[in-house]
């Protein structure tokens, strides 16, 4: 244990007096003060507030991955490359320990830098609002946007499950019809039944003029005063102005199926948005029945011109969970989560080769990670034409690589979505327990087998 | 017996990435190593004695055969933690400075942080660089950079000493004192395994050599076997008359013997010594090289019983000697020992004007040791005493007696 610790401390001294980590120090301690005075946004609090924490965020962990990639694959590469590594495993430490004495060394820096300018990031978004306060007193849209700041920003929403619509029943009739007709395009049979699927899907999101939508959700505990409508309007035709009407309601489902008077008030606004873009309506948190079932409902009406068409993630019903400081810890630690398993990625590939080759490896693998989401898609969908080969091997490294985009914990903070417990959970160990174990375990194995003063040219 | 070192036809041979263009590095090696042992590994460049010694410690793994370093596998970490090794050029991480280079070593070796400190200082005291232990080792000299490779290997009081080409490097004080060192250490009962191409150094030191060519062993046995030329005499005296001279080259003559009368030269060793130490007590400036002057405290004369590598490695019985007269260790040493008449031998290299007899061996300090032999009892005693045993057992007898007797 002792020697680990000597090997984690030396280690940082490395990184900080080689001046590795110096710069990336230096850059992120420049750039996060100048984003917080630069940031604009949309001009309003809330827009200043998601850029800063989004560009803050997004910069520190890109800065500290890099960072770990590097000093990880440095640290073992140089200390084999200048041999010093001769006297040290010649002394009584296992070759195991003596990586994990690299691994924490590195992360206790990691740790270091990122508790440092998280609280930085954090600390100047606390301040803003006080800031904007002081900086606009005589303006009286000032407490609104206050307001507005705290129920949509300084806060963790989380979202109510919107029950998966069934349309099996409609696709086969539609498939029977057209048969009927003879109208059959010539495709296989599940083609035609996925694009059915696909198309009655979008149609039950799509609501022509006068025609109304209803998502209907069950076991609804509302916790605090205040709901959202977090909502994305795309449309057929866009309007001059990009903007359309809307008659949003919300509260028993009986009423506005049935038009039974409900015991409950209700809300009912219209309101006009811009496409394409999200917004977010506040609604008393009163208007859920006492059966727990909850309806929110949407008309297109008359002034529009068009068909109005809510994207796959285009609705979501929020409610207060927690705390903003405590959903901010937990993308920290999302963040530190990816930090590890970079580390243990930079020493894995630095048991095995040189320093330039380990690092272009690294830098490769994150960023695929980086974008998963999109390579498993594109991957998806093209791998019917591939063969077997390309199923098996390639398709399964990528799934093995961690989705730092699904797990992105800007997003989470951005949209002031909760980032539960769960969530975290899963991402430790799929990420921590799982991924980042393998690797680890596999640069014991070959370190430990390799032949360190043999010099490979 | 248990061998310290022990190898099976040990064989190295390195073949390129694609398996082709082999080197027989080590070929079908046997070695065997007492313990208490100075043995030296002697051969010319790329004669595979630091792939032997890789080998020894797992950093290369032999194509074949295989080596027993302690009774055990020298990847343990239970055997490594008895053996001290410095490799062919001293490895330092370049950022530290020195006293944090030794306390790196010192908790790579669990040592607990007080007998750490101590043992930190002493060693920097011994090799000489207090001065500058808070300069990066990135900015030493070689030789600077040497001594702290010597001092890292020695942290832990090792058992067995590994030694690759030791004094590349240092200065004619440096490679003194490690010599003196490396007897001092086998009289303690230590093991140590000894790389050079500087013969000389291997010849005083050595109890027994092995010389590799292409990998595999040309000659071994005792350096003193090996060496001795025993059908000549060799007689020095201080200056003497003339007729003294005539008169014993008859006495020769009449033994139908064929005599030569030279007088002798100084070794160019002793000389330089002589020379730096004459510098300093006058003071003069030393840019940079601080570590030399400081070498060897036994130069030094307001404190000469201060000195580490003496506390480090000596009995009590030299330090009288030791103040005397700035001379090896070994000498010095054996003149509290000798009886009859090497006794004349000890206090002629020590300087006192009496005449002494020898053989023409290796070296004279080899006789000594070997009329020294009979006298193994008291060494061994002594070998109790010193300082190192003095760092890791604080409650033993022994140390009371070393201070009172450096109090007195
Ligand atoms: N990693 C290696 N790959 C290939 N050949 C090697 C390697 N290391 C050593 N050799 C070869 O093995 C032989 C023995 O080398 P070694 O370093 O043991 O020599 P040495 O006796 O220590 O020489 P020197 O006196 O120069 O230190 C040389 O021919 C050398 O070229
Ligand atoms: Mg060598």
């Amino acid at each position: 244990m002792r020697s680990i610790w000597a090997v984690a401390k030396n280690t940082i001294k490395q990184a900080l007096r080689m001046k590795v980590a110096v710069v990336f120090i230096v850059l992120l301690l420049v750039l996060l003060p100048v984003l917080g005075m630069t940031t604009t946004g949309d001009e309003t609090l809330k827009g200043r507030l998601q850029t800063f924490v989004s560009y803050g965020l997004s910069l520190t962990s890109l800065l500290l991955c890099i960072l770990t990639i590097i000093v990880s694959v440095y640290t073992v590469t140089s200390d084999i490359k200048h041999r010093q590594i001769y006297t040290v495993v010649t002394k009584p430490i296992r070759r195991y320990q003596f990586l994990l004495g690299k691994l924490f060394g590195i992360m206790m820096l990691d740790v270091i830098l990122l508790a440092l300018f998280s609280a930085f990031i954090y600390a100047y978004a606390v301040y803003m609002p006080k800031k904007y306060k002081a900086d606009h007193k005589e303006n009286p849209q000032v407490s609104n946007e206050i307001t507005q700041v705290n129920n949509e920003f300084f806060t963790a929403r989380a979202a109510l499950v919107i029950p998966e619509i069934d349309v099996t029943r409609e696709v086969n009739e539609r498939y029977q019809e057209l048969k009927g007709m003879d109208r059959l395009p010539d495709l296989p049979y599940e083609q035609i039944i996925s694009e059915l699927t696909e198309q009655a899907k979008v149609r039950k999101r799509t609501s022509n003029i006068g025609q109304k939508l209803i998502w209907e959700f069950d076991n609804v505990k509302p916790l605090t005063k205040s709901m959202f409508i977090r909502f994305k309007y795309d449309v057929a035709v866009t309007p001059p102005d990009m903007q359309v009407f809307g008659m949003w309601y919300a509260g028993d489902p009986n009423y506005v199926k049935y038009g039974q008077q409900p015991e409950t008030p209700y809300y009912e606004n219209i309101l006009r948005h811009s496409v394409q873009t999200f917004h977010e309506i506040e609604f008393p948190a009163n208007v859920v029945p006492k059966s727990g079932h909850l309806a929110i409902a949407f008309m297109n009406i008359y002034p529009n011109n068009t068909s109005i068409i809510f994207p796959d993630d285009g609705l979501a019903v929020l409610y207060k969970a927690d705390t903003f400081t405590a959903n901010f810890v937990r993308a920290v630690f999302l963040i530190l989560f990816r930090l590890f398993f970079l580390a243990c990625l930079g020493i894995l590939a630095s048991t095995f080769v040189s320093f330039p080759v380990a690092i272009l490896m690294c830098l490769v693998l994150f960023s695929t990670a980086a974008i998963s989401g999109f390579v498993i898609e594109s991957f998806d969908s093209l791998s019917s034409d591939l063969n077997i080969f390309y199923s098996y091997s390639i398709k399964w490294m990528i799934r093995f690589l961690p989705q730092f985009d699904k797990f992105s914990p800007t997003e989470f903070i951005v949209s002031a979505r909760l980032l539960s417990w769960s969530i975290l959970a899963r991402c430790a160990v799929s990420m921590v327990f799982i991924k980042s174990f393998i690797l680890l375990a596999l640069s014991f194995i070959i370190f430990r087998y390799r032949e360190i003063a043999k010099i490979i040219v | 017996m248990e061998y310290a070192v022990e190898t099976f036809s040990l064989t190295k041979i390195f073949s390129d990435w694609w398996g082709r263009a082999k080197v027989y590095a080590v070929d079908d090696l046997n070695l065997q190593i007492k313990k208490n042992e100075v043995f030296g590994l002697l051969g010319p460049n790329g004669s595979g004695k630091s792939t032997t010694i890789k080998m020894l410690l797992g950093l290369l793994h032999p194509t074949k055969g295989k080596a027993v370093v302690l009774g055990g596998d020298g990847t343990d970490p239970k055997i490594n933690s008895r053996i001290g090794f410095l490799p062919e050029e001293s490895y330092l991480y370049k950022y530290l400075n020195a006293r944090e280079t030794l306390d790196f070593y010192g908790r790579l070796f669990g040592l607990p942080s007080e007998l750490r400190k101590m043992r930190v200082e002493a060693l920097l005291d011994m090799v000489g660089l207090k001065a500058v232990a808070n300069r990066s080792v990135g900015t030493y000299s070689k030789g600077m950079a040497r001594r702290i490779g010597l001092a890292q290997a020695l942290i832990n009081d090792p058992e067995l000493l590994i030694l690759d080409e030791p004094t590349t490097g240092l200065d004619p004080i440096g490679t003194r004192q490690i010599k003196d060192l490396i007897l001092k250490l086998a009289q303690r009962g230590k093991t140590i395994l000894l790389c050079s191409h500087l013969l000389a150094d291997v010849e005083d030191v050595c109890d027994r050599i092995a010389i590799l060519y292409g990998g595999k062993i040309q000659t071994q046995g005792r350096v003193r076997e090996l060496l001795q030329q025993t059908n000549k005499i060799q007689i020095t005296t201080e200056a003497i008359s003339d007729a003294t001279v005539q008169k014993i080259e008859r006495l020769i003559k009449d033994e139908q013997a064929e005599c030569e009368i030279a007088s002798p030269l100084d070794k160019l060793e002793s000389f330089f010594i002589r020379t730096v130490a004459a510098a300093q007590q006058q003071a003069q400036p030393t840019s940079g090289a601080v570590s030399t002057t400081k070498i060897g405290g036994f130069l030094v004369e307001e404190s000469p019983v201060e000195k580490i590598l003496d506390k480090l490695v000596s009995a009590p019985l030299t330090e009288k000697a030791v103040q005397k007269e700035p001379m090896t260790e070994k000498v010095v040493q054996d003149e509290s020992l000798a009886s009859g008449p090497d006794e004349h031998l000890l206090t002629e290299l020590t300087g006192s004007p009496e005449t002494s007899v020898s053989k023409p061996v290796a070296k004279e300090e080899k006789v000594e040791e070997e009329s020294a032999e009979s006298q193994q009892v008291p060494q061994k005693e002594q070998i109790r005493k010193d300082i190192l045993d003095r760092l890791t057992d604080t409650s033993s007898p022994p140390q009371k007696d070393d201070r009172q007797k450096e109090n007195s």
